[in-house]
């Protein structure tokens, strides 16, 4: 902290990138609207515009925190604002990601056995659906998209969980470094991060693959198909971000930014990390396993 | 077997959960986020071989693997 | 950007106490630079305030159209679909649009003045935070326009009806999350505004209660946001890649969405009414010249609605169908709130008893908040009985109840909040005549707007049908004349403020003689930046600064 700006909470005067962002986020929902909307298949052009000016607000908004946190124009208070920021930021993309285990938490206790004629249950089972037992997994008694196959959680789910698991341990490896000044030790472990990251990705592709093309389980597979596909998309969706932050952060600490004792750029990434790890932890165990 | 799991995997959340607390009243200087993340790591990678074995032994059955159409 | 403030300016800057300095102003010129790019809280909150009377104005115009078709039984005006859309949207817009945003307003006008901070914590994101709204709010309002027309399934959006709306789920469900994004931002500032820009000496239990109230809505709002974000995620992928959360054939529930809407749903109106709470808690001691009495009560009392306000959500279901267990436990749970709002209500009295009182408008619209509410809260325990609810439910007894609780209890709070700082916002005294004839227009057609719907719901009369029973004739016409009396007392309300802002006796910066709170050590009207440089702040000025 220079001597300038020790006492200065620092304001910025001017904000152009909320505007630009707002007209990206705009763009993108118009284009993904027009393209649910239209009755033959197209290609949203309209939403990667869209999401292409978000992306270059990202790019703007960030390169100037970036330069400012640089020009040392921030002190410890600024500092403590970024980061109640971002754990709050964190703890709204928790609930987000409870609404969706709460979705499948509802199903394979409450509405699937009562399509199955548990408890109050009795009559709408027999009356709608009779013969539906009720078994998790299932597409429900209406066999929506027909028989289906699911993915056998010590294959790939078991390598993704691996693979995702040691991320976290470079990462952690990583950050330690960083505390004990060997920089090269922290790129080092640092693109390994990326690497797992990326492969994770991949597999996680893979698998839905897999899953669309040999097991019949599509998004339209009943409540199985819905929960496994939004829960593993949207964490696969979180991955994908965290590992395009840690990259950023990688060329971020080959540049030579962060300090032992001031690194919250990098702490934040690193605990997005070991969140969205977390994260499909549960889903491992809720989704895959149990 | 399946309450055990869930209690590690609270625990889990618990240590991130800590480290987002020191995270911003440790201001970076303590050693308190990176040490919580760290027990996280380590619980986690404990819940995963436990998981592993906890299948062999046959403690936890997993899903259906092919689901049948009755 | 943003280097035009060089340390020399800097210097000029020594008003940590809030001291007088119009010359330095450093007012960004040109509208883009000063509206668009803003970074100021006090423009911003400006901003949110016009956007959000914009808002009502416009909410305001769809409940004419609804209370117009009502005026008489049969259909007159408009179809029955129209009808329907212009319940939904009316809702909507004045849910989203203009109470929450008037309160995001007034968090961002008063809160930095009133613990003694610059700016709010991430001015930046404070200024993205309010231009979606605009963006979010043009494309929710462009359906109307459209073939098959807006959302008509109710602000509620249950499923599968709201699925049938045709082209339009798209931009509802997208709407939807930009207001959540911007919701989830604006608490995340003024958490982080709270927590960390608070003066050196000010404590938490030195704060104001409308800091405090908003500190816990802010709270709530990141909590529920998303989870509303999520449900709607879920209306999206039914409607338009088949999933089936909310389908009994694939193995969902509709009742599913209600849930995880209701988890929303619920902290959701104490969103709504709790900095409503604040406003009034500052309004009260200023015109009784007495402190408020049991602020730390006040503020637990806060804390303890907003966690009960987790664990209640079923109440709005009971007639949907429960495990008698859960009607049980949700109807009790539900009539424990009462408990803390009472202690509010009650403080509320106690510190006018023995006040010397004084009835300005913002203390009337105060008086009026805290006896108008109160009906609310009652008729809200009345349906918390959930053998009772089953016959209120879906009549216009809740719809009574729940405009009692936000016309009179939000909005009124607003308006209340309003009149009290436009002083110190405008510079100018409001025309007192004119603010006392908008508070008497406005407090007698609401009720008569609103009380007759009681006895409405009572006698069965179902909400959201444009039809109905020639019973309820009579009752219906007296509650549109009071529709119609009450929007134009809003128009007028426009006057009032238009006129204070153009002018008018010029406001001291104090404004209201004895009046506490670091606000009023600001010059009127507040210079573009106070409290530059952090320092310890005259506790005295402060309404809680010393012992409570």
């Amino acid at each position: 902290m220079s001597e300038a700006s020790k006492d200065q909470y620092y304001v910025p005067h001017l904000a152009q990138w909320p505007i630009v962002g707002s007209i990206g986020l705009t763009v993108t929902f118009l284009g993904a609207i027009q393209a649910l909307n239209s009755e033959t298949s197209i290609t949203p052009w309209m939403m990667f515009v869209g999401i292409g000016i978000l992306l270059w607000m990202m790019f703007g908004w960030f390169g100037d925190v970036i330069k400012e946190s640089e020009e040392k124009l921030y002190n410890t208070q600024v500092d403590t604002s970024f980061r109640m920021g971002m754990i709050w930021f964190i703890f709204s993309e928790v609930m987000f990601f409870a609404a969706f285990f709460g979705a499948l938490f509802y199903a394979r206790t409450f509405s699937v056995p009562w399509l199955g004629g548990e408890g109050t249950g009795l009559a709408t089972n027999e009356v709608l659906y009779p013969g539906y037992e009720g078994v998790w997994p299932t597409n429900g008694p209406g066999e929506l998209n027909g028989r289906f196959e699911i993915i056998d959680p010590y294959h790939l789910p078991l390598v993704n969980t691996m693979l995702l698991l040691a991320s976290s341990v470079t990462i952690t490896i990583a950050h330690h470094a960083l505390r004990a000044n060997q920089r090269s030790q922290t790129i080092f472990w640092l693109i390994a991060t990326v690497v797992l990251g990326a492969v994770f990705i991949f597999f996680q592709a893979e698998e839905y693959v897999l899953a669309y093309q040999e097991f019949n389980l599509k998004l339209n597979s009943g409540i199985y198909g819905s929960t496994f596909f939004m829960l593993t998309g949207f964490h696969g969706f979180h991955v994908t971000l965290g590992a395009i932050m840690i990259a950023i952060i990688t060329v971020r600490v080959i540049k030579g930014h962060f300090k032992p004792e001031s690194h919250f750029g990098f702490e934040a990434v690193a605990w997005y990390w070991h969140f969205v790890d977390v994260v499909w932890l549960g889903l491992f165990i809720f989704v895959y396993i149990l | 077997m399946k309450y055990l799991i869930v209690i590690i995997l609270l625990f889990i959340i618990f240590s991130l959960g800590s480290a987002m607390f020191y995270l911003v009243k440790g201001q970076g200087k303590s050693q308190n986020t990176v040490r919580f993340l760290t027990v996280r790591v380590a619980l986690s990678v404990v819940l995963f071989l436990f998981i592993i074995l906890a299948a062999k032994m046959g403690w936890i059955e997993p899903n259906q693997p092919v689901f049948m159409k009755p | 950007m943003s280097q035009d403030i060089t340390p020399n300016e800097m210097n000029h800057a020594e008003v940590a106490h809030g001291h007088d300095h119009h010359d330095h102003d450093h007012k960004p010129k040109g509208f883009v630079k000063r509206w668009l790019m803003t970074t100021n809280h006090k423009d911003i909150g400006t901003l949110y305030l016009i956007f959000a009377f914009a808002m009502f104005i416009i909410g305001g115009a769809m409940a004419m159209i609804i209370r117009l078709e009502l005026f008489q039984p049969g259909l007159q005006f408009v179809e029955p679909d129209f009808f329907n859309q212009m319940t939904t949207m009316h809702a909507l817009i004045m849910v989203f649009g203009a109470v929450m945003p008037a309160f995001v307003g007034l968090a961002n006008w008063m809160i930095p003045l009133m613990i003694g901070a610059p700016d709010m914590a991430l001015p930046r994101m404070n200024n993205w935070s309010f231009w979606i709204l605009p963006f979010a709010f043009t494309m929710l309002l462009s359906t109307l326009f459209m073939p098959g027309g807006a959302p008509a399934g109710g602000w509620t959006m249950y499923p599968p009806l709201v699925l049938q709306g045709g082209h339009n789920v798209g931009f509802l469900v997208f709407a939807v999350h930009m207001m959540g994004i911007s919701s989830i931002m604006g608490a995340i500032n003024v958490i982080a505004t709270i927590m960390n820009m608070r003066a050196p000496n000010v404590g938490y239990l030195n704060m104001p209660l409308f800091v405090w109230t908003w500190l816990i809505t802010a709270f709530l709002l990141i909590a529920v946001m998303p989870v509303l974000a999520g449900a709607v995620t879920m209306l999206l992928t039914d409607r338009y890649f088949d999933t089936s959360f909310f389908s009994a054939a694939g193995g969902g529930d509709p009742v599913l969405f209600q849930h995880i809407f209701w988890f929303f749903g619920h902290p959701e109106v104490y969103i709504m009414i709790l900095p409503a709470f604040g406003i009034v808690s500052e309004i009260i001691p200023t015109f009784a010249r007495k402190p408020l009495f049991g602020y730390v009560s006040m503020v637990y009392a806060t804390a303890a609605i907003a966690f009960l306000s987790f664990i209640v959500w079923a109440h709005h279901m009971f007639s949907v169908g429960m495990p008698l267990g859960g009607e049980l436990y949700f109807m009790y749970a539900t009539m424990m709130i009462a408990v803390p709002t009472g202690v509010k209500i009650f403080n509320w009295v106690a510190t006018m008893w023995k006040g010397s009182m004084t009835f300005e408008t913002p203390m009337l619209f105060s008086l009026a908040f805290v006896i108008l509410f109160t009906i609310g809260g009652f008729s809200g325990v009345m349906m918390a009985l959930a053998p009772v609810d089953l016959q209120y439910h879906d009549t216009y007894f809740i719809v009574a109840h729940f405009h009692y609780v936000l016309v009179t209890g939000a909005v009124f709070g607003i308006i209340a909040g309003a009149y009290y700082w436009l002083p110190k916002w405008s510079g100018h005294m409001y025309n007192e005549r004119l603010g006392k004839i908008h508070f008497w227009w406005s407090t007698i057609s609401v009720n008569v707007l609103f009380f007759p719907q009681h006895f409405l719901g009572l006698a069965g009369m179902p909400r959201r049908i444009p039809d109905y029973s020639t019973q309820f004739a009579e009752f219906n016409m007296w509650s549109s004349i009071g529709g119609f009396a009450f929007g134009l007392a809003q128009v007028f309300f426009i006057y009032v403020v238009w006129k204070t802002v153009k002018g008018g006796e010029k406001a001291t910066a104090e404004v209201w003689p004895g009046a506490k709170g670091l606000e009023w050590t600001v010059p009127s009207p507040a210079p573009h930046h106070t409290f530059e440089e952090f320092g310890p702040v005259d506790l005295d000025k402060m309404a809680h600064g010393k012992d409570h």
